[in-house]
């Protein structure tokens, strides 16, 4: 880890290695990452932001735009970033070939790309992905951007990863019905509508625009991009109206502010500075906010290890005879439910410090 | 815990300037389809590039797949390369247009196994399942 942390050609060896032990035993987080005796020593990023949104959408290219323009503004500053593309459920083999279009940065040593199998793991991201942000803000990443697998209509994992979610849509890929449904279209602080130089990226982005104006105004800070609320009625006033705090007003589970939505072409690298102060400004308005938010996501981590270590270690307990066929009879003949039998036998084990059978 | 061993990460990559990228991507497929995780980092790379990328990723061995000719200096350079970043232990090995006589040659300098046209996609599967669990 120390290794990791130092300048000079072996440490990107040493990080990389720290990400591949992490990948393949995430169990082993604490015992590598102990860096600093104090929270507050350990560095941490000003900003993780998730990209997602379907296959061929552009993520990738505009991942490696947005890595441009955030170097070409902060030079001394390092950016991560993690790209996951999906294994394969059949050999679970994977081309990983998000680097593609980002090789341009492969020289600069303020850049740290690394390419993740999603192995398996529903959701949009990897399993190893938490392990190589945590080693990417260890070595001093001020800015990590989380590049998902291609995403359909409901991976929305990484929005419980990154500070704030960008969604890249492309024109062509279904009506605006499309835009109704639940997931995707919740878990966006932005909409990139990417690929402006194409027809339809125009009525897509108008699109958008008047699905998110159906929902529920909440929070008032326009800035750069386009800001539904321009239109709305104006309260609460300025932006500093929004810091911390602002997350207890009704703005869904995820949102600060309203969204914003922005047409771009990464492919042509128009529209990219705009994605930048959008994403900037968010940083410095929410940028405590954020912290805490971490903060509470490890108590989610925690909750959510505690219910898969009880999962394993009740499945390994439950018995599939004893008493089990007289409960059918009673969920058959409907004096019971599935649920409260479960309920039953649980309590029951809990009580008596016995397996459930 | 998901205690499905996972195969080796490979990066595969095309220095040189053409652009024919037909036998990396066919690498690529097969690796995949035996379990391999592969990084594919396009084409006309350069081997600083590529052991950059390596590094970064922390593969346990890079393919080139070179076609110009210039495969003496290309290997040479990524595996002197490797060497300056303490990634020695990155395992090297190649295929294209390298005539047998040269192969000898490839090995002596450290490459690990060179596949020349009509190689198997089985024998190249045995041979990097041996190089990858060695690193591993």
């Amino acid at each position: 880890m120390q290794d990791a942390r130092r300048e000079g050609p072996t440490a990107t060896r040493a990080a990389g290695r720290l990400m591949s032990l992490l990948d393949n035993q995430p169990q082993r987080l604490s015992e590598l990452l102990a860096v600093a005796p104090d929270e507050a020593d350990t560095p941490e990023p000003d900003m993780v932001l998730g990209i997602t949104g379907p296959p061929g959408a552009g993520k990738s290219t505009l991942t490696n735009r947005l890595v441009a323009e955030f170097r070409k503004r902060y030079p001394d500053e390092r950016i991560g970033v993690i790209a996951v593309d999906p294994s394969s459920p059949f050999t679970g083999g994977a081309v990983l070939g998000d680097r593609v279009r980002m090789m341009d940065h492969a020289l600069d040593d303020g850049v740290f790309i690394r390419s993740l199998a999603s192995r398996g793991h529903l959701g949009g991201l990897a399993l190893g992905v938490r392990g190589v942000l945590r080693v990417m803000s260890v070595i001093g990443c001020k800015r990590v951007l989380i590049e998902t697998v291609g995403v359909g209509q409901s991976e929305v994992e990484v929005a419980r990863v990154a500070d704030l979610v960008a969604i890249v849509f492309a024109p062509g890929m279904g009506d605006s019905v499309q835009l109704l449904k639940a997931g995707l279209m919740e878990a966006g602080d932005l909409f990139v509508v990417n690929k402006a130089d194409r027809d339809g990226a125009d009525a897509l982005y108008h699109q958008i625009l008047s699905t998110l104006s159906l929902r529920p105004v909440q929070a008032h800070t326009p800035h750069g991009g386009v800001s539904l609320l321009d239109q709305c009625q104006a309260h609460g006033g300025e932006p500093g109206h929004d810091e911390p705090g602002a997350q207890k007003t009704e703005v869904s589970a995820y949102h600060l502010m309203q969204p914003d939505v922005l047409l771009v072409s990464a492919l042509e690298s128009h529209g990219i500075e705009k994605l930048a102060d959008a994403l900037e400004y968010r940083a410095a308005t929410f940028g405590q906010t954020w912290r805490s938010q971490r903060r509470q996501r490890i108590h989610d981590d925690i909750r959510d290890a505690i219910l898969e270590e009880a999962r394993d270690r009740l499945s390994t307990t439950l018995g599939t005879n004893g008493t089990v066929s007289e409960h059918v009879r009673h969920i058959l003949a409907g004096g019971e439910t599935v649920q409260s039998v479960a309920a039953k036998l649980i309590r029951r084990a809990a009580d008596r410090q016995e397996p459930i059978t | 815990m998901n205690q499905v061993t996972h195969k080796a990460r490979i990066l595969i990559a095309k220095p040189g300037l053409d652009g024919h990228d037909r036998g990396a991507k066919y690498v690529a497929h097969i690796l995949r389809d035996a379990g391999f995780e592969v990084i594919y980092t396009g084409i006309r790379r350069s081997p600083e590039q590529i052991v950059a990328a390596a590094v970064q990723e922390d593969v346990a061995a890079i393919g080139l797949s070179v076609l110009s000719g210039a495969h003496i200096e290309l290997f040479g350079r990524v595996l002197e390369l490797l060497k300056g970043r303490g990634a020695s232990d990155i395992a090297v090995f190649g295929g294209g247009t390298i005539p047998p006589a040269d192969v000898p040659r490839l090995e002596a300098m450290g490459v690990a196994a060179v596949f020349t046209p009509g190689s198997s996609a089985a024998s190249i599967i045995e041979k990097l399942d041996k190089i990858t669990a060695v690193g591993a």
